[in-house]
């Protein structure tokens, strides 16, 4: 523990949130020679792969508000949502030229598309479409994606020009695993004193993950804590919140401070969800590949982003969440065009119905600006909450 | 016996509100204002909560909740916030109990709200981003005309040929105001002609809430400009199905912080009767 104070702390993750350059991860690569870089996209890929191969998984989620997207737009149509068109954009100005490989996760068709515009933009960087299952029985889903990842391994073996051991990749589940854990650890003192560790301060330390070697980052996360933990900090009258829909492109930090000077304590969301997608720990022993497939099928977070075979089971994970964490509402934010989170929203909003569970709905782009509405729309829910709610 | 303070942090100023409030009576204690004048709402919200404090004989320590409303969730002593709509609505109703609408012009922008009987907000609408409805924009013809702004409602209602402008765009309306004095019209006719501008936009947003025969309090900094009020009612009048009655209050621009303070005492009483006791910080 180095007993940096939070405003440290959170002051060294959001220079990590705004370097677009990605300077840590050319630092890291430069420091030794032969070292590789793998950047992926939201929402999941195992980056235990990636780490047994001694490369670092580097996180890109788009460009956020701070990126001016000009040969991007030319790519995708406008109503789209804006991560394809900045992720082309760091593509494209060179900010991305260190990277040795480039996973596109299976979300949705507009990232399916994106990998194919990558390979033909640059075809000398490897560059893969990862495909998750989308049937969750052992016999298909589990073999499917057991191939998947076993295919995955021998493209990376052949970057790394070494062969990847179980032991490896076991090492690995484990760094993973304590990542995760650091992680909930974070998210159990969000829902237990959300004043002591504002969502707009959490997502910093956790995104910072996506560009820090994970052992790094699990060890930045639990001074978080503990400066968290110790610092006093008023409690407010504010309503708790669970924030869902964000698992792909990232909210403008912007929009996570209106929200909560609107009176909100986000107890719970969605994003940067590789963080938190398997729950609890992958088995270290057996066969690891057979233990990471295992988990993506029957212990992975049921959010829009994974299609949920069972409907009686649609949105009870939600409606779990809230339960857990003492939460008052959900609030639903989602991007244009997004798919999973925008058809999805009607079948969850039901389920919250019929809970019994306050809600609202906007949408945001991870360049939106404009604060006011969703300020107003937070701050009317909070006051509803606060007024009328029957607790 | 409950004690609260209500912030309203306005765009031109910061208004506080000192209640006790005991068996169901809301006794207002004191109150204060502070005109920002680019100076930093912050400080100055410091400065108006501790007068009021004082001029109500009560200690910092003794409230019970200290609720903030309009741009005041940034000041670090508050225990709770409300959204401005949710405080005026709250004001207005302690200024006259009859109030079924509330018309809330500020310097930034008008809202109108429609409430049930506990005055909760029902529906409401608000100008769009455009400034031709808000004080800073007459604030800012009153410059251009070289008149002080607490002449601009009674200069309004002696008007005897208002001039029409733009009420879609202050820049153009800027311009027209421009234009209009360089033609020789005078100050009233370009002031009342302002008033009707805004008041069509804003009984156009009272009607499109429900607004139908009932009693509009107007809140804000310009609930007191007479010549705004009286452009409404000529407005309304105009309106098929519309039979309101549109009202001031001599404390109209206290609504916000009136509404945050009773809300806060609402609000200490229902966490209190839960077990959840939160310390005005």
């Amino acid at each position: 523990m180095t007993g940096e104070t939070t405003s440290a702390i959170v002051k060294r993750c959001e220079a990590i949130f705004d370097d677009l350059n990605f300077t840590l991860a050319r630092e890291w690569k430069e420091a030794e020679p032969g070292r590789k870089v793998i950047a992926y996209m939201p929402v999941y890929v195992p980056r235990e792969l990636i780490h047994a191969a001694g490369m670092l998984p580097l996180g890109i989620m788009g460009g956020g508000d701070n990126l001016e997207v000009i040969h991007g737009d030319a790519y995708y149509q406008s109503y789209i949502c804006r991560i394809p068109r900045s992720t082309i954009e760091l593509g494209v100005s060179g900010r991305l030229d260190f990277v040795d490989g480039m996973l596109f996760p299976s979300i949705c068709d507009v990232i399916r598309n994106l990998s194919g515009m990558w390979k033909m933009l640059f075809p000398d960087v490897y560059a893969k479409y990862f495909d998750v299952p989308q049937t969750y029985k052992d016999e298909v889903g589990g073999v499917f994606y057991t191939n998947e990842m076993r295919e995955f391994l021998h493209d990376l073996e052949g970057i790394a020009g070494r062969k990847i051991t179980d032991d490896d990749i076991r090492a690995s589940i484990e760094v993973y695993n304590d990542n995760r854990r650091a992680i909930n650890e974070l998210y159990a003192l969000r829902a237990k004193q959300p004043w002591k560790a504002p969502a707009s301060e959490a997502y910093l330390v956790i995104r910072a993950g996506l560009v820090l070697p994970v052992e790094e980052h699990t060890v930045l996360v639990r001074e978080y804590i503990a400066a968290a933990s110790a610092q006093e900090r008023p409690l407010k009258d504010n309503s708790r919140v669970v924030l869902t829909g964000m698992f792909c492109e990232q909210p403008p930090l912007n929009l996570l401070k209106s929200l909560e000077l609107s009176g909100c304590y986000i107890v719970d969301d969605d994003f940067i969800l590789i963080s938190r997608w398997l729950i609890g720990d992958v088995p270290t022993t057996g066969d690891p590949v057979h233990n990471l497939s295992q988990a993506f099928l029957h212990s992975s977070m049921s959010t829009a982003a994974k299609y949920e075979p069972d409907q009686e089971e649609k949105g009870q994970f939600l409606v779990r969440a809230v339960r857990e964490t003492g939460a008052e509402g959900v609030i639903f934010a989602s991007t244009s065009f997004c798919d999973p989170a925008l058809l999805d929203r009607p079948i969850l909003q039901n389920v919250l119905k019929a809970a019994d569970i306050p809600f609202i709905a906007f949408k945001y782009a991870e360049n939106s600006g404009q604060m006011q509405p969703i300020r107003e729309q937070a701050g009317t829910f909070v006051d509803s909450i606060k007024l009328w709610s029957a607790a | 016996m409950t004690l609260v303070a209500g912030i309203d942090v306005g765009t031109g100023a910061v208004k506080v509100a000192v209640f006790r409030v005991e068996d169901g009576q809301e006794e207002w204690l004191s109150r204060c204002t502070k005109r920002i004048r680019q100076r930093d709402p912050l400080q100055l919200s410091r400065e108006a909560f501790d007068q009021a404090l004082e001029d109500a004989g009560v200690a910092e320590g003794d409230l019970d909740y200290v609720a903030t409303t309009g741009e005041g969730e940034s000041i670090p002593f508050h225990t709770g916030h409300f959204y401005s709509m949710t405080s005026h609505a709250r004001g207005a109703k302690f200024l006259d109990p009859e109030t079924v609408a509330i018309l809330d012009c500020g310097a930034l922008h008008g809202r109108a709200m429609i409430t049930d009987e506990r005055g909760k907000v029902t529906n409401y609408k608000m100008t769009s981003q455009c400034a031709s409805g808000s004080g800073q924009f007459l604030e800012n013809i009153a410059r251009y005309l070289g008149i002080a702004q607490d002449e601009i409602g009674n200069l309004s209602t002696q008007a005897d040929d208002p001039e029409e402008v733009s009420s879609i765009c202050a820049v153009l309306a800027e311009t027209d105001v421009i234009n209009m004095v360089s033609r020789g019209i005078t100050a009233p006719n370009i002031l009342k002609g302002i008033h009707l501008s805004m008041a069509s936009r804003l009984a156009r947003l009272l009607k499109s809430i429900g607004v139908r025969n009932d009693l509009i309090m107007m809140t804000g900094g310009l609930a007191l400009d007479e010549g705004l009020c009286e452009a409404m009612r000529e407005q309304l009048a105009k309106m098929r199905g519309v039979d309101a009655t549109v009202a001031n209050h001599p404390d109209s621009i206290y609504a916000g912080a009136i509404g945050a303070a009773l809300w806060g005492a609402f609000r200490y009483k229902k966490l209190a009767s839960s077990g959840q006791m939160l310390q005005a910080s």
